[in-house]
């Protein structure tokens, strides 16, 4: 049996970074979904999408304040934090990949397991983590940031560290007269940045502002406590609203999860643009237009992760600067998939995320660094 | 903003017709009406609402659906947006023309009736002008209370700018007003020390901030008093950052796009430049956001309060002659918006009010044969004319980027040139000349046909021509006049035979002499800016109007108001400082129509702040 439990501040640290990872590695899929619906049809589709992304993005923030909330630096740039895709999620005692493809049913099922709310069988329970090899060239995203090959049964129980964490060097520091909300407040990005009316952004200085902003993101994505709302009963959790696209009919108060009794809605599963899965550069024809639409895409991305590690380090600001950048990566995007893929006939472009200097080291590396 | 499903709001006509319990039926869904529903329902009353237009943009999807009828639109005017309905006809600028002397048109659905052919439009759809409109903001001066007091012109209100003022800021919280306290202190206007707007004023567009830069500093002379001039931003019906020192430190929560079910859409302005007539996001208010706040709110045994009734047209207010209250509604029913075939049911409540727009509701009034005491149902029809500057930058100024208008120059809004000449606020038109020549598709056509762009080379003209263009939008205040006014006549109906509104309309002389002035300012302005003038009025223009030598070509400004008018006696006005009929006790006329001057701001605002006053009252008479 293999721990979870954090006992220092940098493993902490370390966790929330990892936290960051986690939630911004739902963006490129989720995004590249969205623009991949062809113009005209799936807009109930393009509704569920578009605010599970913001959502997301919200969620990224979030632990980004509590990082703050600690003393921490968020690091947006740091080589390993863009996924290579597809990378692998926990899926209880397996694991799933998350690629970068169209929206389709492939894609939707792949999706529903990303929010799905996971509770150990009963021959697990109090088990620890979970002992899987990952390859050598793939993410493990929400495993141990000291032990690669050691996983969380789920999201949830990943999250559930980080609070029993905090809970835990709170109450240590306290003991010692002390707090480790040491951060500086004016790091917190507050709700002028962000809103939609799925759920608030809110600073984080002490147990409780930590511990709502880890229910909240737990609960957006898979619900509270069995119910498809979050606890304000209020907004449908991210599982539920990918479910409704799959069943064809949207909830509504009252409704038990599977069972939604709303009105209808059409989706298309064919109304999508053909993009070649989880596509890297190096597939692109040298010297093809698309080749270097792909290669200006990541880099200009990559410009973004720097704009917003200076906006979650002290400038919160910078965040206005963001939007439009975000209506750049639209324009982007629509050019990567609405164009053919240079001998493969049939597939359209797409966005690889490969971000310059963002590669990963093998783990032997990076366990060096966090030992450091 | 959560909408309940259609099924939970929508009244049936049999049951309508039935039902003889409904404290207050309002005929239209626009702001005006949406105001006073939400206050009857908070208060626990019984509402019923009859919607001329079909309701199918109270969805989410039937929202999108207009937009994609706008997308298609060859002509992206202020109604491209909104289906063709002869039952529920509304105005569409691009079918007017130029009358003869003496000439009557009948061709459109306002018949006009000269000499002035008035291109001004509302929208007869559920929202009413809220889903077209602009969404500018400002209050007016305390001076435009009292233009016949201080100037000698117009008419004083029954009220006063301190009667008003905490309305005002009801109708700042209703709508999401986005501005900066320190930007709108000017020309007199003040706030209380802890006041601040809703939500944070939005940023001048980079074509603000150019002009600015060529103006900023500099002054204009008139009648021997210095006007300075500098661009200032307008508050705005459109959602910013929420502004966390708001109600005391509690904060704002704007309101984004209404649906049926989740989208948490439209929670902050994306600066689309097609703002007008529709915002994308519904990040700009529309009068649905109140609305689904007053169907959400349920009676004592977990009814809901406020009921739609759309497709209905309300055709004729009857009278009791005994009391000469209000008895009841003629309404006709069409069951589809391709055919006239209607059913006709009467509809009952206890205190009716009208909010159709000042021209709707005068033709209703006018239709039911209630010209009121005196006699000025129609009468005083206002709407500010609009005087088009077009010139072209010295450098490209990202023209077509932003909402249609973020700043403009206000400082001559006001002062004691106003005893001779009408007072005008200019906007700058962040969609280039589009409202003067239909810019860019004008340019567009012009590089294709005329110079056989193709390729980089048209796009790089394309960025040359229209990222330069500046439209000044001249919106000059215009003054009551008996004789400018709506009419009806048996001779002129629509699909449902009700009598369609006849507009005769001179502009006044005030006016005109304002325009003159107003050019004579675009052209010292473009001066400054080094700008190369580009306006030229066509002697052929439906608008066309001569003043003392010179052509302007007017427009009109969607600002309607004067039609029924408050004031002080039944003889002097049709309705008390609370809009509530001096002939019918139980009526209320609200809207701009109310409005007895409208001066240099855009009309909504304030009638938005009546409407909360009228909806005080209205309960008051309940009990």
């Amino acid at each position: 049996m293999y721990s979870s439990s954090i006992k220092t501040l940098d493993e902490l640290k370390e966790f929330l970074y990892r936290a960051m990872q986690l939630e911004h590695a739902t963006i490129p899929p989720y995004l590249t979904a969205l623009y991949s619906i062809k113009p005209g049809v799936n807009q109930d589709a393009t509704q569920v999408l578009r605010v599970i992304v913001v959502e997301e993005m919200l969620h990224l923030t979030i632990a980004a304040n509590i990082l703050n909330a600690i003393g921490g630096t968020p690091d947006l740039v740091r080589p390993d934090f863009v996924a290579r895709y597809p990378a692998a999620l926990p899926d209880g005692e397996t694991d799933f990949k998350v690629g970068i493809q169209a929206f389709s049913r492939e894609a939707l099922a792949t999706f529903l397991k990303i929010e799905r709310p996971a509770q150990r069988p009963e021959h697990l329970v109090g088990k620890g983590l979970i002992y899987r090899k990952t390859p050598p060239d793939i993410t493990a995203l929400a495993s141990h940031p000291s032990h690669e090959d050691l996983h969380f049964f789920s999201i949830g129980e990943f999250y559930s560290a980080i609070a029993e964490g905090i809970k835990y060097l709170e109450a240590e520091a306290h003991g010692a007269g002390t707090t480790i909300f040491t951060g500086d407040r004016s790091r917190q990005i507050t709700s002028e940045y962000y809103y939609s009316g799925g759920g608030e952004l809110f600073p984080v200085t002490d147990l409780k502002s930590a511990l709502e902003a880890i229910d909240l993101i737990i609960e957006q994505g898979e619900g509270d406590g069995g119910g498809i709302y979050d606890d304000d009963d209020h907004e449908l959790a991210h599982y539920y609203r990918f479910e409704e696209l799959v069943k064809g009919r949207y909830y509504q108060k009252g409704d038990q999860p599977g069972h939604p009794t709303g009105p209808e809605l059409q989706v298309d599963w064919e109304g999508a643009y053909p993009i070649k899965k989880n596509l890297k550069v190096g597939d692109i024809l040298e010297g093809s237009e698309l080749r270097g639409a792909a290669i200006a895409f990541n880099t200009r991305y990559g410009e973004f992760l720097q704009l917003l590690t200076r906006a979650y380090n002290g400038q919160p600001t910078l965040l206005l600067e963001a939007v439009p950048m975000m209506f750049e990566f639209r324009n982007m995007i629509l050019e990567l998939i609405r164009n053919p893929l240079p001998q493969h006939p049939g597939k359209n472009g797409s966005p690889t995320y490969e971000i310059p200097g963002a590669i990963k080291q093998p783990a032997a590396t990076r366990q060096a660094e966090v030992n450091a | 903003m959560l909408f309940p499903l259609e099924s939970a709001i929508k009244a049936d006509a049999k049951t309508v017709a039935a039902s003889g319990d409904y404290d207050i039926v309002i005929v239209g869904s626009g702001i005006s009406g949406a105001i006073i529903a939400k206050q009857a329902a908070e208060a626990g009353k019984r509402v019923l609402i009859l919607e001329a237009g079909t309701g199918a943009n109270s969805t989410l999807s039937g929202y999108d659906n207009l937009l994609t009828t706008f997308y298609s639109a060859a002509s992206k005017d202020n109604q491209s947006p909104f289906p063709l309905n002869a039952n529920a006809a509304m105005p569409r600028s691009p079918q007017l023309r130029k009358l003869r002397a003496g000439e009557t048109d009948s061709s459109t659905y306002i018949v006009q009736s000269g000499p002035y052919v008035s291109d001004t439009t509302y929208t007869r759809i559920f929202g009413g002008t809220t889903m077209h409109w602009e969404a500018k903001t400002p209050r007016l001066l305390r001076s435009d209370f009292k233009t016949r007091t201080i100037f000698g012109q117009g008419l004083d209100w029954p009220l006063s700018f301190e009667e008003v003022e905490d309305d005002y800021r009801l109708a700042e919280r209703e709508i999401g007003v986005s501005a900066d306290v320190e930007d709108q202190q000017y020309l007199g206007q003040t706030f209380p020390d802890d006041y601040v707007f809703p939500m944070r004023g939005l940023p001048l567009s980079y074509l603000d901030q150019q002009v600015n830069k060529g103006i900023e500093g500099t002054s204009v002379e008139l009648y021997d008093k210095t006007y300075p001039l500098k661009v200032r931003p307008y508050p705005q019906g459109r959602n910013s950052i929420p502004n966390p020192a708001y109600d005391g430190g509690k904060g704002y929560r704007p309101i984004g796009a209404v649906d049926t079910h989740q989208v948490e859409e439209g929670g902050r302005c994306q600066g689309n430049t097609n703002c007008v007539p529709l915002c994308p996001v519904q990040a700009r208010y529309h009068s649905g956001k109140t609305l689904a706040k007053a169907f959400a709110v349920n009676g004592k045994s977990g009814e809901r309060l406020v009921e739609l009734l759309p497709q209905a047209v309300a055709s004729k207010v009857n009278i009791d002659p005994d009391s000469g209250k209000v008895h009841s509604l003629e309404v006709k029913i069409y069951k589809d918006p391709a055919s006239p075939a209607h059913e006709t049911i009467t509809v009952k409540g206890k205190v009716f009010v009208l909010a159709a727009g000042a021209i709707e509701t005068a033709r209703l009034m006018l239709a039911s044969g209630l010209r009121s005491t005196s006699g000025l149902v129609g009468r005083n029809l206002m709407d500010h004319a609009y005087l088009l500057n077009w010139a072209l930058m010295p450098e490209i100024c990202g023209t077509m980027r932003g909402t249609s208008s973020t700043g403009g120059i206000v400082d001559l809004r006001d002062g004691p040139f106003r005893e001779r000449q009408a007072a005008f606020a200019i906007d700058i038109h962040n969609d280039g000349w589009g409202w003067a020549t239909g810019a860019p598709t004008s340019d567009l056509l012009k590089l294709v046909d005329d110079r056989n762009l193709y390729g980089a080379d048209l796009r790089r003209g394309m960025i040359d021509q229209v990222s330069r263009q500046l439209l000044l939008a001249f919106m000059i205040e215009v003054m009551p006049v008996e004789s400018n006014r709506i009419a009806v006549d048996p001779q002129y109906t629509d699909a449902l035979g009700n009598m369609r509104p006849i507009l005769s309309f001179t502009v006044p002389e005030y006016t005109m002499k304002g325009a003159a002035y107003g050019r004579q300012f675009a052209r010292t302005v473009f001066t400054r800016l080094g700008a190369q003038d580009h306006t030229q009025y066509d002697p052929s223009d439906f608008g066309y109007v001569a003043y003392e030598g010179q052509g302007y070509a007017i427009r009109g400004g969607n600002h309607l108001a004067g039609t029924h008018i408050m004031g002080t006696t039944k003889t002097n006005s049709v309705v008390d400082k609370n809009q509530r009929s001096w002939d019918h006790e139980n009526l209320y006329l609200v809207g701009g129509g109310s409005m007895p001057t409208i001066g240099t701001a855009n009309v909504t605002l304030t009638l938005a702040a009546m409407c909360f006053r009228s909806g005080r009252d209205i309960l008051k008479s309940l009990h």
